[in-house]
C-alpha cells in the first residue's frame, strides 16, 4: 500500500446544488511531479483544498502512506507533511524573507526571537533545492519569481513532503519557469513529491511524471508522462465541446484571413510619450509611444501590476494623461471622453471584472448595456427602450452561453467566469474599430476561451484594432501581430510577429533591455 | 400567450409582495404579544391600527395629509440612495423649503394667486436643494462623506427656523414659535372643503410618478442605478458618477424642500416650528423597506400613513402608547430585510 505517499479516494464534495467533485480518485507517490490538469471550473482547486483541509469533502478518505489521514485544517495537513502554495500568496510586506518563512512557527521569542537557526535551516534548504533567496531582504522589494520561493520555502521549513502548486506559472516569466521546474526536478530527486496544478498542456508534459486530468468535477484520466499526447489530454480536457483539429487554442496556427497589411494606412490609435499616473499620484507609466494599425492586433506583455491597467485607462480617456498625446483616427482623445468612445465604436474589457466592469447591484440587462445605454437599441438617448434590452440581454445570454436564470437576475448572483461572459458579450454587441480587452480569457473556459479568440478574429478582419494586454504569452503569441512588452511602466520592445520568442519576452519583462529585434516605436 | 404573460406577471408579483406580507404579520404578531402583556386587547388594538384610516372621511383625509409629506420624505432619501448616497438631512431640507415658501408667501403677500402659488412652491424646492448644495459640493469637491454632513444641517435648520418664527416674522398671538399667516394667493387650492384635503396629494403623486419614470425609465435613470450598483465601473464605462452624486443629493433636497413648501401653503399656512414632525425618520424607513424601489415606495408610504393614524387613535381609545407603532414599523424593516438574507440562503 505505501507505495503511494498520498491516495486520495472517491471524493465527494458539493456546494449547494453544484457538485464540484464527484467520485475523484487520485494518487501519488514518493517522489514523482504529478500534474494535475484541467480547465477552469473542473475541480483541481477544489480538491486541493480539500487536501490541505481548507474544504471538508462530503465522502471519501484520504491516505497518507498508507495511513487514514483526517484532516480538517491547514494545521492536519502540514502535520502529515502536506504544505500548499496558492496562487495568490499571503506574505506580509511589512516581513524581511525570514520572518516570512518562520511566521507561525513556534520559535523562542524571550528576551528576543531567536533566528539563527532557523536563518540557518533557511539557507540550508534554500541551497539545496535551488531556491535563491536573501533571507533578510524586505519582501516589499522582490518579483513574483522570488515570493514564490519564499512560499515554498515556507512548506519546506515546515518539513512538506509533499508540495501543493496551485497555477505556479501564471505570475512568472518564462525564465522564472525554468527555475521553477530546475527547483522542482531536485526536490523530486530528494524524495519531495509535488502536486502541479495547471491548465497549460504544454508545462505538463515539459515537468510533470504522471498527469490526472479533472473534467467536470470528476477525474477523467490519468498517464504516465511518456504515454500522454497532446490530444489524449485535451480530448479528456474538454471532452467533446471542442473540435479539437480545428481549435486555434490547441493547433496553435492562427488562421482566417491573412494579416492586412498596416503599413501604408494610417495607424488607428497613436500614443505618443504619454506618462500617466496610478491612483496614489505616482508615475505608473513613463514615456510610452505605440501605434495600432486599421485590423491590426498589437499585443501588450508583462508582469501583472506594471502599469497595465493605468495604460489602458489613460487611452480611453478615463484616466488624466500626465503628458503625451494619444489619437483616435486623428482626434485627440481627451479626459472624460469614454462615453463619447464608447459610443463610437470603441470597447474596453477591464481586467479587475468586478471593480471595473459589473454592476452586482443591477440586474443582467442592465449590466449589458453599460456604456451603450444611450445608443439605440437601447434607448433614443433619453429614453431607455427596455423591450430591446431585454430581447437583446437574451439573445446575448444564449450566444456567449452565459448562465443566468434570465435578463432580470441580479449581477452578483453570477460566477466569476459568467461575469467574463457579461464583460465580452457587452463589448462584442456591435461592430468595432478599437478594442482594448485586458487578460479577456481569465476565468473561462477552453471552448469560451476558443470562441473569444474567434470573435477577436473576426472583426480584426473587418478592421477593428486591438490592444491586446494579457499575462498569457501563449495567448499573446496566438492572436498578436505585433507585441509591445510592458516593464515598470515602460515599453521595454516591439517585436515584429516573426520574432516572437518566449525567452526574448521573457527578458525584456523582467527589464532586460533592448535585444537586438527591437524596432522604433511605431507601425509595422 | 396573453394569459401565460399575465400569469408570468402575476406569480413575479406574488413573488415580491410575499415576503412583505409574512413581514407584515410577523410584526403585528410580535407586537400583539407586545400589547397583551400590557393587559389591553390585542385584536381591537390590531383593528384600530389598521382600518381607524378608513372609518371616517375625516380620518382616511388626516392619512392622505400624512401620506403627502411621507411619501416626499421616502423620494428625498431614495433619489440618491439609487446612486448609493445617503440623504440624511431630508427634515432640514424641509424645514428650510418651509422657510423659504414662508419668506416668498409672507414677502409677496399680495399677488394674486396665479403668480404667488407658483413662486411659493418654487422657493420651497429652490431652498431645499440649496440646503443640500453644501453637503453635496463637500462630497463632490473633497469626497466628505454625506451621512455626516446632512445630519448636521438638520441642526442648522432647527435654529434658522427658531430666529424665523420667533425673530423676523413672529406672530405675537400665537402661545408657540410661529410666524404670522402667508398671503392668501399663496394657499394651495383645496380638493375637497370638508374635511379639508389640499391639492398638495396631486403634485406629490406627480412628482413620484415623475421620478419613477426618470429612475426607471431615462437613461439619465441608469446612469444613477448604474453609480448606485459601482461606482468605479460607472465611471469606466464614461459616466460622470461624481456629477451624479451631487446632482441626487440636490435633486432629493429639492423634492424634500418642497415638501416643507406643501406644509406651509397647504396645511397651517404658516410657519411653525417642529411642522417636519419625525417624517425624516419615516421616510427612511418607507424607503429601506420599498428597498428603494420607486414603483413600491408610494404603497409602503400609504401603508405608513395607516398606520400613524390609527396609532393616534390607538392611544386615545385604547390607551396603548402611540410609539408602539414604531415597534411595527421597525419590525416590519428587519422581517423584510431578514427574508432577504433568508432568500438568498
Amino acid at each position: 500500500m505505501s507505495d503511494f505517499l498520498l491516495q486520495m479516494r472517491g471524493i465527494h464534495k458539493r456546494f449547494g446544488l453544484v457538485t464540484a467533485l464527484d467520485n475523484v480518485d487520485l494518487t501519488v507517490r514518493p517522489g514523482e511531479i504529478l500534474g494535475l490538469l484541467g480547465g477552469n471550473g473542473a475541480g483541481k482547486t477544489t480538491l486541493m483544498n480539500v487536501l490541505f483541509g481548507l474544504y471538508q469533502a462530503d465522502a471519501g478518505a484520504i491516505l497518507v502512506q498508507g495511513q487514514s489521514a483526517a484532516i480538517r485544517g491547514p494545521k492536519d495537513a502540514l502535520t502529515h507533511g502536506i504544505g500548499m502554495v496558492h496562487q495568490h500568496f499571503l506574505q506580509v510586506n511589512d516581513f524581511t524573507v525570514l520572518e516570512n518563512i518562520v511566521l507561525g512557527s513556534p520559535l523562542r521569542n524571550w528576551p528576543r526571537l531567536q533566528l539563527a537557526t532557523a536563518r540557518q535551516r533557511v539557507q540550508e534548504l534554500a541551497q539545496r533545492f535551488g531556491l535563491a533567496v536573501d533571507p533578510d531582504a524586505p519582501l516589499a522589494d522582490l518579483s513574483m519569481g522570488v515570493r514564490q520561493r519564499v512560499e515554498i520555502l515556507k512548506a519546506l521549513y515546515r518539513d512538506a513532503r509533499l508540495l501543493i502548486l496551485d497555477e505556479p506559472t501564471t505570475m512568472l516569466t518564462p525564465q522564472e519557469v525554468d527555475t521553477l521546474f530546475q527547483s522542482l526536478r531536485l526536490m523530486v530527486a530528494q524524495g519531495v513529491s509535488v502536486i502541479f496544478i495547471t491548465h497549460k498542456l504544454r508545462e505538463v508534459l515539459a515537468v510533470c511524471d504522471r498527469i490526472t486530468v479533472l473534467r467536470n468535477g470528476r477525474s477523467v484520466l490519468t498517464l504516465a508522462r511518456e504515454t500522454a499526447t497532446d490530444s489524449a489530454l485535451v480530448q479528456a480536457m474538454v471532452g467533446d465541446a471542442l473540435d479539437v483539429e480545428a481549435s486555434l487554442v490547441f493547433t496553435g496556427e492562427r488562421r482566417g484571413p491573412p494579416r492586412p497589411v498596416v503599413g501604408d494606412a494610417a495607424p488607428l490609435l497613436v500614443a505618443t510619450g504619454v506618462t500617466i499616473s496610478d491612483d496614489l499620484q505616482l508615475p505608473a507609466i513613463t514615456d510610452c509611444s505605440f501605434a495600432i494599425g486599421v485590423g491590426e492586433i498589437l499585443g501588450l506583455a508583462g508582469v501583472a501590476g506594471n502599469g497595465q491597467r493605468e495604460l489602458a485607462e489613460g487611452l480611453l480617456g478615463i484616466r488624466p494623461l500626465v503628458q503625451g498625446q494619444v489619437t483616435l483616427a486623428g482626434q485627440p482623445v481627451r479626459l472624460g471622453q469614454t462615453a463619447h468612445l464608447l459610443a463610437n465604436g470603441v470597447a474596453y474589457i477591464p481586467e479587475a471584472r468586478m471593480a471595473d466592469g459589473f454592476l452586482p447591484r443591477a440586474s443582467v440587462a442592465h449590466n449589458l448595456i453599460l456604456g451603450q445605454h444611450r445608443q439605440p437599441p437601447h434607448s433614443n438617448g433619453r429614453w431607455l427602450n427596455w423591450r430591446q434590452i431585454v430581447a437583446r440581454a437574451r439573445q446575448q445570454i444564449g450566444e456567449f452561453n452565459i448562465k443566468t436564470p434570465g435578463p432580470h437576475a441580479i449581477g452578483a448572483n453570477l460566477s466569476g467566469g459568467n461575469i467574463q461572459r457579461v464583460l465580452l458579450a457587452r463589448a462584442f454587441a456591435r461592430p468595432l474599430k478599437l478594442l482594448v480587452a485586458h487578460n479577456p480569457t481569465q476565468g473561462l473556459d477552453l471552448p469560451s476561451i476558443e470562441f473569444v479568440y474567434q470573435k477577436i478574429l473576426a472583426q480584426r478582419a473587418t478592421g477593428m484594432a486591438t490592444l491586446l494586454i494579457s499575462e498569457n504569452l501563449d495567448e499573446l503569441f496566438l492572436l498578436c501581430d505585433r507585441l509591445a512588452v510592458l516593464y515598470r511602466g515602460r515599453i521595454m520592445g516591439i517585436l515584429d510577429r516573426d520574432h516572437f520568442d518566449a525567452y526574448t519576452v521573457g527578458s525584456l519583462m523582467s527589464g532586460a533591455h533592448s535585444p537586438g529585434q527591437q524596432q522604433e516605436a511605431g507601425h509595422g | 400567450m396573453a394569459d401565460t404573460g399575465l400569469l408570468i406577471f402575476v406569480r413575479r408579483g406574488m413573488g415580491q409582495v410575499l415576503p412583505y406580507l409574512i413581514a407584515v404579520v410577523a410584526a403585528f404578531a410580535v407586537v400583539g404579544v407586545v400589547i397583551a402583556l400590557l393587559g389591553a386587547d390585542v385584536l381591537e388594538a390590531y383593528r384600530t391600527l389598521l382600518f381607524t384610516a378608513f372609518r371616517s372621511p375625516n380620518s382616511f383625509v388626516q392619512t392622505l395629509l400624512k401620506f403627502v409629506p411621507l411619501l416626499l420624505q421616502a423620494l428625498a432619501f431614495t433619489v440618491p440612495l439609487a446612486a448609493g448616497k445617503f440623504n440624511i438631512g431630508g427634515e432640514g431640507q424641509m424645514i428650510v423649503g418651509a422657510i423659504g415658501a414662508a419668506a416668498v408667501g409672507i414677502l409677496l403677500a399680495d399677488l394674486p394667486p396665479l403668480l404667488l402659488l407658483p413662486l411659493v412652491l418654487l422657493a420651497g424646492v429652490l431652498f431645499g436643494a440649496l440646503w443640500t448644495l453644501l453637503p453635496a459640493w463637500l462630497l463632490y469637491r473633497f469626497g466628505i462623506n454625506e451621512i455626516l454632513t446632512t445630519v448636521l444641517m438638520n441642526f442648522v435648520s432647527f435654529s434658522l427656523i427658531d430666529y424665523v418664527a420667533t425673530e423676523i416674522w413672529r406672530d405675537p398671538a400665537a402661545g408657540h414659535p410661529t410666524t404670522i399667516p402667508i398671503g392668501l394667493g399663496g394657499e394651495l387650492p383645496l380638493l375637497l372643503t370638508s374635511p379639508k384635503l389640499h391639492s398638495g396629494l396631486l403634485l406629490a403623486l406627480l412628482v413620484a410618478v415623475a421620478i419613477y419614470f426618470y429612475v426607471d425609465k431615462s437613461t439619465a435613470g441608469y446612469e444613477l442605478v448604474a453609480t448606485g450598483a459601482n461606482p468605479r465601473a460607472a465611471r469606466v464605462y464614461g459616466i460622470s458618477v461624481r456629477w451624479l452624486f451631487l446632482f441626487s443629493l440636490l435633486l432629493g433636497g429639492a423634492i424634500a424642500g418642497l415638501s416643507g413648501a406643501i406644509e406651509v401653503s397647504g396645511v397651517h399656512h404658516r410657519l411653525i416650528e417642529g411642522l417636519q414632525s419625525n417624517f425624516l425618520l419615516l421616510g427612511i424607513i418607507i424607503g429601506l423597506i420599498a428597498k428603494g424601489n420607486h414603483l413600491a415606495v408610494p404603497f409602503v408610504a400609504f401603508f405608513i400613513a395607516v398606520l400613524e393614524v390609527g396609532a393616534n387613535a390607538m392611544q386615545r381609545t385604547l390607551t396603548i402608547p402611540g410609539e408602539m407603532v414604531f415597534i411595527v414599523e421597525a419590525l416590519i424593516l428587519i422581517f423584510v430585510l431578514l427574508s432577504d438574507r433568508v432568500r438568498r440562503a
